[in-house]
């Protein structure tokens, strides 16, 4: 082992073994935090954008554990050494590197976290709209223009979908993990989140946002269909509001909504 | 020496007394307003808090010197446990001396630390298997907010304990600034806790977090927290200016600020968030007890308010809190760490620079924590920027940690290994934040149980392994005498092993589907074996926790004599 502090041999060493950590510490950290299925076109770019951060996270984890756990094993106190360890205060130089470089690093990020958001939050002319209330504890889904009330939220794939969203009682907050994105449901405002299922299936809508006791089971059903099979399903909904005045169905459903609201307030 | 004489014992019956007699005003109030009835019970309480927590500080004697004062009657600062009375009653009463307050708040700390993990060991175990077990979900959203400010709590008094202990001695000042300032802010905590803990009679199941209008809607249990957290606070606020003018005016001559003993710049920077922050949660959590209590529309949209400035106004305290947590215990690892490499620091004057830009670039971030609150879009982006920018002044001093130890003469006493772990743990908490901090990926991140993995790396590694490294390095400068080693290093790898399964399980279990704050989950999400491996770790971390305890009661009376300077440092104190 080289005697001196500074010895290149040093750096040369914890180099190699910096390196070889990174490449293991990527591939276990990217086998320990198992992403959902893509089910979005936002989840793919959101996991490229995750993954050069776990990357990032490997390298610098090992850089500061190997050359920490190097300190431990090679420049621990001998037996019988009662010295004192070099006398060094400082250095500029180095300190101001590991103040630029990281600098530059983070504006790089900084660059495509901004390009990841604006991509994934963008509009387009042909979305479809749903409304969306929230409420302790159960969601409703709204399809405008149709009459359609749905306890269930159904999306043709490949399209993107717009949420206008809004909250009756207390915040809540709308998740399905295979979509990626979240959203806040504000009461007395609209929000809105906007994705474009890639995958046709069965998901899970849960609310993110802690809001009361049951909060842990207001999960709804969403299903996501092929074109032809999201037609088919409005026009079954819209027969089925259709033969009833639509001016009946519709407070029908308000009432029972504002039972539930009223339910969650006396607990 | 009767139990009346013992401060503790009065200030109690006293708040009591307070709280009986406010909720009596309140009522005699009611009655002449002509309102009916004239019991409603959320008025009544509220007054009793108040109050009580205002006659406990009589009955324990925080104001009596300030009452002297007034009759003109003159108050000399006693040195010494008081006249005629044992020694131990000074650590029960009002006593003025910097070293007796910070075992106060030190030993308060760990008690509240313990409340905390109690909570979190309760709830943690339900969650251990799909379906109910033993807690229903009301209770169990008590428990888990619970644990959050119990927790939190702990952690204030905790930085409390270090600073009040540490800084006067090693400035070499004789005491603090003024000591009967710090006398109050400990004992304005003890009504705290009180009030907290009898939030549970009532329960409460907002989170720490307390959004409206969750928190306005929910049971009485949320009022007994804002004013807990209140008086908590207030102690935030007064010990930090007893610090900073400490700091700034009690220094011996030649000790310019880049001589201190880089603790005290953690500290410096610290006080200055808690004196300049915390007046906004505060000021946030009264307007929530008014809003429930004198239907003030603050947030509420119904009266013109809206429930996102609630969240403004708590972030913007408690993004800066979450460096209050972290910067001293950091300052304990440049403290200790030179120590145990028989090297000075390397970089000292970026190490305490770091500290300050830490604590000014954290004022600029709390927008980070609503990027999924619908505040207005463009906002995400300047704020995901600025949390970025934390990345560099941490690194440096991570980076300086290296260096440090590049070279040293390293031994691995209990002290040093809780350094290492904490630099280790703290590693965790850092690297995850960069990934919550881009806005993209927060969006999926955001309220799972990756945020909760993120947040305990953070505040393990940033203040409960620092802590803990602290208690055992001054152990024998506080009792004269050694902890026992054997048991700190089985304490140490218990405990450090197990916070790395809990952390990283707890990334694990966010990124499948995790939810935060729930009471129960899908096992369909896989997370099940995910979730009993944390809770084995957190009943591991409870278990070597209960081991340093043990360790410090009897090492007191039976560990060997400790010389004048045990470690070699060359620190003043």
């Amino acid at each position: 082992m080289p005697k001196s502090a500074t010895d290149t041999r040093h750096f040369i060493i914890a180099g190699v073994l910096v390196a070889i950590s990174t490449v293991v510490m990527d591939i276990l950290l990217k086998a320990l935090l198992p992403m959902p299925v893509q089910g979005s076109a936002q989840a793919q770019i959101i996991d490229q954008l995750a993954g050069w951060h776990l990357t990032l996270i490997a390298f610098l984890f090992s850089l500061v554990i190997v050359i920490m756990l190097y300190s431990l094993f090679v420049f621990r106190k001998r037996d019988g050494d009662e010295s004192e360890g070099v006398h060094f205060e400082g250095n500029t130089t180095l300190e101001i590197a590991w103040t630029v470089i990281p600098l530059i690093v983070v504006f790089v990020f900084a660059f495509f976290g901004i390009r990841a958001l604006t991509s994934i939050t963008k509009a387009a002319p042909n979305e479809v709209v749903v409304n969306v209330t929230g409420f302790q504890w159960a969601w409703s889904f709204e399809y405008p223009g149709t009459g359609i009330v749905s306890p269930e939220l159904v999306l043709p794939v490949d399209q993107l979908a717009r949420m206008d969203m809004t909250a009756r009682d207390v915040i809540h907050s709308f998740w399905i993990p295979e979509m990626r994105v979240k959203q806040d449901l504000v009461p007395g405002m609209t929000t809105t989140i906007r994705f474009t299922p890639v995958i046709a299936g069965e998901y899970n809508l849960s609310c993110a946002e802690l809001c009361g006791r049951s909060h842990y089971s207001m999960i709804a059903p969403v299903r996501i269909v092929d074109q032809a099979e999201y037609e088919q399903w409005l026009a079954d909904q819209s027969a089925r509001v259709a033969p009833a005045p639509a001016a009946e169905a519709a407070p029908a459903v308000a009432q029972t909504d504002e039972s539930a609201q009223s339910a969650a307030q006396t607990n | 020496m009767t139990l009346w004489s013992l401060g503790l014992v009065r200030g109690l019956v006293g708040q009591v007394v307070g709280f009986v007699t406010g909720m009596l005003l309140v009522m005699a109030a009611r009655l002449a307003l002509g309102m009916d009835p004239v019991w409603s019970q959320e008025p009544a309480l509220v007054g009793g808090i108040v109050l009580g927590a205002i006659s406990f500080l009589i009955g324990v004697g925080a104001l009596s010197d300030w009452f002297k004062w007034m009759r003109g009657i003159p108050t000399p600062l006693h040195h010494g446990p008081p006249p005629g009375q044992p020694s131990w009653t000074r650590y029960f009463s009002v006593d003025y001396n910097h070293k007796v307050i910070g075992i106060q708040y030190g030993v308060t700390s760990l008690i509240v630390l313990g409340i905390g993990g109690l909570f979190a060991v309760i709830f943690r175990t339900e969650l251990a298997r799909s379906g109910f077990q033993f807690l229903d979900p009301a209770s169990y959203n008590t428990y888990f907010s619970m644990h959050g400010w119990a927790a939190l709590a702990s952690i204030l008094i905790g930085i409390g304990a270090m600073a009040n202990y540490l800084v006067p001695l090693m400035l070499g000042a004789e005491d603090m600034a003024f000591p009967r300032l710090n006398a109050f802010a400990f004992w304005v905590n003890v009504p705290g806790i009180t009030t907290l803990l009898l939030s549970l009679n009532y329960g409460w199941d907002g989170g720490w977090t307390v959004y409206p209008p969750l928190s306005i809607i929910g049971p009485v249990g949320f009022q007994f927290t804002f004013y807990a957290i209140f008086f908590i606070g207030l102690s935030s606020i007064l010990g930090s200016v007893n610090l900073i003018a400490t700091i700034l005016l009690m220094r011996p001559p030649g000790m310019s600020l880049f001589r201190m003993p880089i603790f005290c710049w953690a500290v410096l920077a610290t006080s200055i968030i808690q004196l300049t922050a915390t007046q906004l949660i505060g000021q946030a959590f009264l307007m929530l007890s008014f809003q429930r209590l004198l239907g003030m529309g603050f947030f509420d949209p119904a009266k013109g308010g809206t429930p996102i400035l609630f969240q403004h106004l708590f972030w913007f305290y408690s993004h800066p809190a979450v460096y209050v947590f972290v910067l001293p215990g950091l300052g304990i690892i440049s403290e200790l760490l030179p120590v145990f490499s028989r090297k000075p620091l390397f970089g000292y004057r970026w190490v305490a620079l770091s500290s300050i830009a830490i604590a000014l670039v954290g004022f600029l971030v709390w927008g980070h924590h609503m990027f999924t609150s619908g505040y207005v879009e463009y906002l995400r982006v300047p704020f995901m920027v600025s949390t970025l920018f934390v990345a560099i002044p941490t690194g440096v001093k991570f980076f300086s940690w290296l260096g440090t130890m590049w070279g040293g003469k390293l031994t691995f006493p209990t002290p040093m290994l809780f350094v290492l772990g904490a630099i280790s743990v703290f590693l965790i908490g850092g690297l995850s934040g960069p990934i919550l901090a881009t806005t993209a990926t927060d969006l999926f991140l955001h309220d799972t149980y990756f945020v909760v993995g993120h947040f305990h790396a953070t505040i393990f590694g940033g203040f409960i392994f620092p802590f803990f490294a602290a208690i055992y390095f001054w152990y024998p400068k506080i009792t004269g005498r050694m902890y026992d080693e054997t048991l700190g290093k089985v304490h140490f790898w218990l405990m450090t092993p197990a916070f790395w399964v809990m952390s990283i399980g707890q990334m694990s279990v966010g990124v499948m589907g995790m939810r935060r704050r729930i009471a129960d989950y899908d096992p369909a999400l896989g997370v099940e074996f995910g979730h009993v491996l944390i809770t084995i770790a957190a009943f591991t971390i409870a278990f070597s926790v209960l081991l340093m305890i043990y360790n410090l009661l009897t090492s007191a009376e039976v560990g060997r004599v400790a010389g004048d300077n045990p470690w070699r440092s060359r620190s003043p104190e």
